[in-house]
């Protein structure tokens, strides 16, 4: 009988049509195609809506769209309305430039968002600098995309991953020890977050144990659990995100280890929690956002304009990313009367965001120098089960504001070039 | 360092064990009919999210032993309306169909249950490890590799000893000749499918309880069956086991000295195998089956 792998490897005009096949998939039309007038605005929003990162880029979806809407409602930009067409990235480098590609060049797009993969977000950096659009990157954290990398069009909503190691380490140094032992997703993200949290670690005269570096979309993190008890630390912290962090510390629960060994981590976020069995929701984080916060102006609204959205859950802090990038290009134009990119990038050099966008207690302003958002770490601890509302996952004990937890621009490496 | 390895090598043959039961799934439908059944892991999702359905009414037990026939009855659906008329065409056809089919699924998956991951809760007395120094040996996964040693044998019995595991036995050497003899290739097929992927839904509830449960759990756990298949070699089911333990440990073992290649060492041996033996490890040669 004929060995089907063997054949479908000899017979390779079929495979080369297969694969053909399956290359036009990824650049097939956009998941939100609205009513489009010639004259409307367009935002283009790229972001993973399939993959592991579905959950977080589902939500920073929702919260754009929720953004258009209060804007067209109150006249659009420039009197005119706008509408957003979202492309999927699949959490893949190739997929979301070509995506990227196709917003600027055939829709046309005003402005893009995107993406919540730190090295689709930087890749998709590189395009829109070279097409000088303005681009406003909602939810990928690498140093790197505000740092030595940064471009006069980019700006940035989530924190640095040295925002987030920043905003942790003297708590957990001081309260848990400083022998750590870091489980870390091996790509972008995980690296430079890895570095930050390590540099500080150092600085304060602590120890590395170990880094176990692993794959995106592991399954199984039994072999590096059982390394990182061997090595003793006084803390074991997760950088993983996403299923990996569900993963991984419901592993760490059944093995026992949380009861041997401090867990915790810098970013955690309530897709993550939820996903969890109660009895794995454990550890210091920081929240980048959080939806519970009594006597803040406008948070309620903004909850419960989600909850309508979403089948009556609350919005995560993806949810504010979403809303907080589209909404920054409809105040920069409005208030510049323009849509000329150069012009509204360097309209947004230390631009405050009003009450309404900001939801937080903080002031929270793009900075000059790097155009990273200075946004709050929302610091404390996650919660087997929330006291008035099954959704609040997490107690939050102090909200440290963005200029506290960013390094100073001159440390970032960012040197930002304008077009002559 | 002895006690390391030895922890690691034991944790292997956990995570071997859970391959070993998507990879028999896997085998089972490629010998017979000739299709590499991509969406096996979209298949395995659809059975854990049964699970996390029905766990409210009838618990985890009730759902362990109910979600994997639904998943089988699914699974023979779609192969009487999608994979049945591609039988007899170029591999390439079922291969393609059911790429897509995993698509489908994982997005369908995410349309009914949402992209955000669910918690499922095993019973509290096997969530713990049996012992301190064992730690990574929790009752769940010990009660795991028995579902699978359980499921493993069962499937032995079924294929040495009834006419039907008699049929699918001959029919993968030669299934023109048992049609000929007036076996129904149809129902033979249908029920050999059905049987595959009952292997694919009852992984899906077993990780769902170790895991978290998400639509895209099931390709990460995919390419390992794969693996574990052509390592083993292809055609044959003990190869399959053999294989599906010898890529757990490889990445236990990996995962201790250079965690980052934990994934690739999979392909690493997989690459031995093919260019030492490229039947397999048990394969025979010049045959499929």
């Amino acid at each position: 009988m004929k060995n089907p792998i063997v054949s479908l490897v000899s017979d390779r005009r079929a495979l080369l049509k297969g694969a053909a096949a399956i290359g036009a998939l990824q650049i097939a039309s956009p998941f939100v195609v609205p009513v489009r007038a010639a004259d409307n605005i367009k935002m283009g929003m790229v972001d993973p809506l399939t993959g592991v990162y579905a959950a977080p880029a589902g939500n920073e979806v929702m919260g754009a769209k929720l953004a258009v809407d209060q804007i067209n409602a109150k006249g659009g930009i420039l009197g005119r309305q706008v509408e957003l067409l979202v492309e999927d990235s699949a959490n893949d480098v190739g997929t979301g430039v070509q995506k990227a590609r196709k917003l600027i060049e055939r829709d046309n797009v005003n402005f893009i968002i995107g993406d919540v993969n730190s090295g689709i977000a930087a890749a998709i950096a590189q395009v829109t600098a070279e097409k000088k659009v303005l681009h406003v990157v909602s939810g990928g954290h690498t140093d790197t995309i505000t740092g030595k990398d940064c471009h006069w069009n980019v700006y940035r909503v989530c924190n640095t991953t040295r925002m987030e190691a920043n905003s942790v380490s003297d708590l957990l140094y001081n309260k848990y020890g400083k022998k750590w032992h870091f489980i870390t997703p091996d790509y972008a993200f995980g690296h430079t977050l890895y570095d930050a949290c390590a540099a500080n670690l150092k600085k304060r005269g602590g120890t590395v144990t170990g880094n176990e570096l692993t794959p995106l979309g592991t399954t199984d993190f039994s072999a590096y659990l059982i390394k990182a008890r061997a090595a003793q630390p006084d803390v074991l912290l997760l950088l993983v995100q996403g299923s990996d962090m569900i993963n991984c510390l419901k592993q760490i629960v059944q093995f026992g280890l949380d009861k041997q060994i401090h867990v915790a981590g810098t970013q955690q976020e309530l897709e993550s929690l939820a996903g969890l069995p109660p009895e794995a929701r454990i550890g210091i984080w920081m929240f980048e956002w959080y939806w519970k916060q009594p006597g803040v102006p406008h948070v309620a609204e903004f909850v419960a304009e989600i909850r309508k959205r979403n089948g009556g859950q609350v919005p995560t802090a993806r949810h504010w990313f979403g809303y907080t990038s589209a909404m920054t290009f409809a105040l920069v134009a409005n208030q510049q009367k323009s849509l000329d990119a150069i012009k509204l990038a360097q309209a947004l050099d230390d631009f405050e965001l009003p009450p309404d966008v900001k939801l937080q207690p903080n002031k929270v302003y793009y900075r000059k120098g790097d155009h990273q958002l200075m946004t709050s770490a929302f610091i404390g601890e996650a919660l087997n089960k929330g006291k008035d509302d099954p959704e609040d996952l997490f107690r939050v004990d102090s909200v440290v504001p963005g200029d506290k937890t960013a390094p100073p621009v001159a440390d970032t490496g960012c040197t930002i070039k304008w077009p002559a | 360092m002895t006690q390391l390895l030895l922890f690691n090598v034991t944790n292997g043959l956990i995570i071997g064990a859970f391959y070993v039961l998507m990879a028999l799934g896997l085998s089972l439908i490629l010998n017979l009919s000739n299709v590499i059944n991509f969406a096996h892991g979209g298949f395995l999702v659809i059975g854990g999210y049964i699970a996390y359905t029905i766990t409210p009414y009838v618990g985890f037990w009730g759902a362990l032993l109910i979600a994997p026939p639904i998943t089988a009855l699914i699974g023979l659906a779609v192969e009487r309306t999608l994979i049945r008329p591609l039988y007899g065409r170029d591999p390439l056809y079922s291969l393609l169909l059911t790429f897509g089919l995993a698509f489908i699924i994982e997005d369908g998956t995410r349309f009914i249950w949402g992209a955000q991951g669910k918690p499922v809760t095993v019973p509290a007395f096997l969530a713990k490890p049996i012992s301190y120094d064992f730690f990574f040996i929790t009752g769940y996964r010990l009660f795991m590799v028995a579902t699978v040693v359980f499921a493993v044998a069962l499937l032995f019995v079924l294929l040495r000893y009834t006419r039907l595991g008699m049929r699918i036995r001959a029919g993968t050497l030669d299934l023109e000749t048992v049609s000929a003899l007036g076996i129904n290739v149809r129902i033979l097929r249908s029920l050999n499918f059905a049987v595959g992927i009952f292997l694919a839904g009852l992984s899906g509830v077993l990780a769902a309880g170790q895991l978290g449960l998400e639509p895209t759990m099931g390709t990460g756990l995919l390419m390992p069956s794969f693996i574990a298949i052509i390592v083993g070699g292809v055609g044959s089911l003990t190869g399959t086991l053999l294989g599906g333990l010898l890529i757990g440990v490889a990445s236990g073992l990996t995962a201790m000295y250079f965690p980052a290649a934990s994934e690739a060492i999979m392909y690493v041996l997989m690459a031995v195998v093919l260019l030492v033996r490229p039947r397999g490890l048990l394969g025979e040669e010049g045959m499929m089956t």
